[in-house]
């Protein structure tokens, strides 16, 4: 095994090769990003901030995330897919202020940031118990619109540092059914977050959204719908009851119909990049939830700029042949690319994948 | 001679694959750059971040290994410079997650004197920019497997004033050069070797074309307007006073002995010269288009890639072409038989059999327009000085494949002019 492991290095130093993930399945081989030593700072208002804790949003040790006061909880109807990590998500209404719903659309007062802490717990059939935070990105509210900033937690899990060159990382964790697993966990770079958080070029919020936050979320004191909760704390006005504006479903509930739970994958997974607002409407693709038109959902239409991403295949989705569709081709595949979404995977989502191959395969050809 | 000569003192034939062809010629050697340290590559990956608008980004010779992706985001008057092509190298061979290794997004941004290798998607996009140039850079590939290749070299798509100047592309597995859903577009001084497409001009306006070299592609020059894209057709194109040269490379957009994908690129036949395939207004004249093995000029409809071919605002059939004063040499061997068009050329053209052909026509056409093709309802004007020593062929393709027929007879397209107008004058001193 150890010369094993020497061969491996000295091929990997030889090609100045970066590690990627499929190759360190079974040994720690991951440069994991160094995290610079924690330096006293000040809050002087000034972001961003070289160390989370800074911020205050949470009280007591910082890595228990228990939020405080002003710093609401809040969680998307369905959940991006970033490699199986979990997420605690917040957002910080500076004292004072309040959001305001227009036409279904939120707007934030500036100062606001919404806080998202990406973990594994070592153990997936218990989630609540050990658990490593990987990073933490913050989206500032200012007056030039939102910025992004990821920090990454250190080995104590004491602070999160800003790093805005990105970093990577190895996490070890054993899955739901039990099963070892590493992942070669990809911390992005600043510019890389709008990649994905990009709206006409402006940099925009994915989950923060009316359609995703218009459904009820536990706060402990009991189930309440989260516009509606926001409302109740003086933090945001013109929410009209839940049945006045959109609402996004789970895809993960199984007792919906296939058609919504599909769209609703493809709209929080993909419809960032793949609106006619976004980086990928290059493709004229168009995955968001309300997608009517066949050719914009990819049905008989042939890629453009697909390159090596279209595999054997000449259409985005082959209606009844999910086997022959580029769609589930690029979702099954972890290589650069040819992997969609281009950021955020190094591993394959085996219940998103089947999700859509069951509705592909539900078309008919 | 060639203008990339003044740019490229040292060519350098890396590795000739055994199979002529393909190819893995290099233009320059970055083995023999220093490396740069981890805190120096990690320095330009900040710089990319912090630039602030009006600045300049100088990145040193060196060979830079990035695992992650440069990004300039949403600014204005930025130069990104290295110290040459043969000096500053960035690799993006250990890139682990991102479309592209270098992506650009703002106004008035220059990148110039330096090279891209290796990166898995794109060597370099620019999206939704306003100003944006490309000038004396190399991007390229160096993986001796080729279908690792990744897809585009330069890539501006969804832009508008785009100047690529003295640039090199090599070894894409789709187009080296390629312009997508632009407006106002140079490309001129170029070279474009090795790659499926060498230069692919798609679903935009207003575009020049001159003084490159497309050489040893799959095919030359590509004019393309595709079905169902936000920009949905594109015209206005002005080709001139390029060598378009033994376009004979292999296409290795799908792996050897596997046939064409959905992308279309995937169709062209080795020994393409120049493809326009639903295109709209191109000018084609004073070319030197030699010894492309399967035909010189296709003009080609939609139709025949076989895809659905209806699209809102877009139209399938190429039409309003003018096609003059162009060299051609069709000595180089045989057509392909690799793709499908390489077999309709070889079986049914109007020569006789296996014969490479100058110029040829699908025949395709607007029914609603003409009862018959005689009285050329797309307007294909061709004005070649020495057009009966030339083979033209005219293929008959709606009648099914069991009528396939071709004529050589050129006389409904001779005699006529299309005026194409571009206009560029507000790309002068980019």
């Amino acid at each position: 095994m150890i010369k094993k492991s020497n061969l491996f290095w000295t091929f990997n130093f030889l090609l100045g090769f970066a590690l990627i993930a499929f190759a360190c399945q079974t040994e720690p081989q991951i440069l994991s990003t160094p995290i610079p030593p924690l330096e006293s700072e000040v809050a002087d208002g000034n972001y961003p901030y070289t160390r989370l804790s800074t911020y205050g949003f949470f009280e007591g040790n910082v890595n228990k995330l228990q939020p405080a006061e002003h710093v609401v909880i809040y969680q998307p109807a369905s959940s991006l897919f970033t490699d199986y990590a979990l997420k605690s998500r917040f957002v910080f209404f500076p004292e004072g202020t309040k959001a305001k719903l227009v036409s279904d659309d939120l707007e934030f007062p500036e100062g606001t940031v919404i806080i998202k802490n990406f973990y594994y717990p070592l153990d997936f059939r218990e989630p609540e118990g050990e658990r490593r935070i990987i990073e933490t990105r913050l989206m500032v509210h200012s007056s030039n619109g939102w910025e992004a900033f990821p920090y990454i937690w250190n080995e104590s899990q004491s602070d999160a540092v800003l790093k805005i060159v990105g970093g990577q990382t190895e996490v070890s964790f054993v899955d739901y059914s039990g099963k070892d697993q590493v992942v070669n966990y990809l911390i992005p770079n600043k510019n890389q977050c709008k990649s994905c958080h990009n709206i006409a070029e402006q940099m925009a919020p994915i989950g923060v959204k009316v359609k995703h936050l218009n459904n009820e979320l536990e706060y402990g004191s009991g189930k309440i719908n989260q516009l509606d909760y926001w409302t109740s704390i003086g933090k945001l006005e013109g929410f009209e009851g839940e049945a006045a504006h959109p609402a996004m479903i789970n895809y993960a509930d199984e007792n919906l119909p296939l058609n919504d739970r599909a769209m609703a994958y493809l709209d929080i997974n993909c419809a960032h990049c793949h609106s006619a607002e976004g980086p990928a409407s290059t493709s004229g693709l168009f995955l968001t939830y309300d997608q009517t038109d066949p050719m914009k959902l990819g049905i008989n239409k042939t890629p453009v700029a697909a390159g090596i991403g279209a595999g054997k295949y000449k259409f985005d989705i082959a209606p009844g042949l999910a086997d022959e569709s580029i769609m589930t081709h690029r979702m099954s595949s972890t290589k650069v690319g040819v992997a969609m979404p281009e950021l955020g995977r190094t591993t394959v989502h085996v219940e998103g994948v089947a999700l859509i191959r069951d509705w592909i395969n539900s078309m008919n050809p | 001679m060639p203008k990339y000569s003044l740019l490229s003192p040292i060519i350098l034939l890396v590795f000739v694959a055994s199979c002529s062809s393909s190819s893995n010629e290099q233009t320059f050697d970055s083995s023999k750059v220093a490396r740069a340290s981890a805190s120096e590559v990690e320095k330009v990956v900040e710089d990319f971040i912090l630039v602030e608008d009006g600045g300049i980004i100088d990145i040193p010779a060196g060979f830079y290994e990035l695992n992650t992706q440069l990004i300039i985001d949403n600014k204005t008057n930025i130069t990104i410079k290295g110290a040459g092509m043969d000096q500053t190298f960035l690799s993006f061979k250990g890139l682990q997650s991102g479309g592209e290794g270098v992506k650009i997004v703002g106004n008035n941004i220059v990148i110039q004197d330096l090279s891209i290798e290796d990166a898995p998607g794109d060597g370099v996009k620019a999206q939704h920019s306003d100003g944006i140039t490309f000038r004396r850079i190399n991007v390229t590939w160096t993986n001796g497997d080729k279908s690792k290749n990744g897809t585009y070299a330069i890539y501006p798509v969804q832009c508008k004033n785009v100047m690529i100047d003295e640039v090199i592309a090599s070894h894409s597995k789709d187009a080296g050069i390629y312009v997508g859903q632009s407006e106002n577009i140079v490309v001129k001084n170029s070279l474009a070797f090795g790659n499926v497409a060498g230069i692919e001009i798609e679903n935009s306006d207003n575009a020049e074309v001159f003084g490159n070299t497309a050489r040893n592609n799959s095919g030359g020059i590509l004019i393309f307007n595709l079905p169902g894209l936000p920009k949905s057709d594109g015209g206005s194109t002005r080709i001139y006073d390029n060598d378009v040269i033994e376009n004979n490379h292999e296409n290795f957009a799908t792996p050897i002995g596997e046939g064409p994908n959905g992308n279309t690129v995937t169709m062209i036949p080795p020994g393409s010269g120049i493809v326009l395939l639903a295109a709209k207004e191109v000018e084609i004249f004073n070319n030197r288009i030699l010894r492309n093995k399967t035909f010189g000029v296709a003009i080609a409809s939609y139709q025949i890639t076989g895809f659905p071919d209806e699209a809102p605002n877009w139209s399938p059939y190429t039409s309003d072409i003018y096609l003059h004063d162009n060299q051609y040499d069709r000595s180089e061997g045989f057509p392909d038989l690799t793709r499908e068009l390489g077999q309709l050329v070889s079986i049914y053209n109007a020569h006789g059999k296996a014969r490479t052909q100058d110029i040829i026509y699908d025949g395709i056409w607007d029914t609603t327009l003409s009862e018959t093709i005689d009285t050329n309802p797309m307007r294909i004007c061709i004005s070649e000085p020495s057009m009966s020593e030339l083979y033209f062929s005219r293929f008959v393709l709606m009648n099914g494949e069991d009528n396939i027929e071709a004529f050589k007879e050129s006389a409904p397209f001779q005699n006529c002019k299309v005026e194409v107008l571009t206009n560029t004058d507000q790309l002068t001193g980019m």
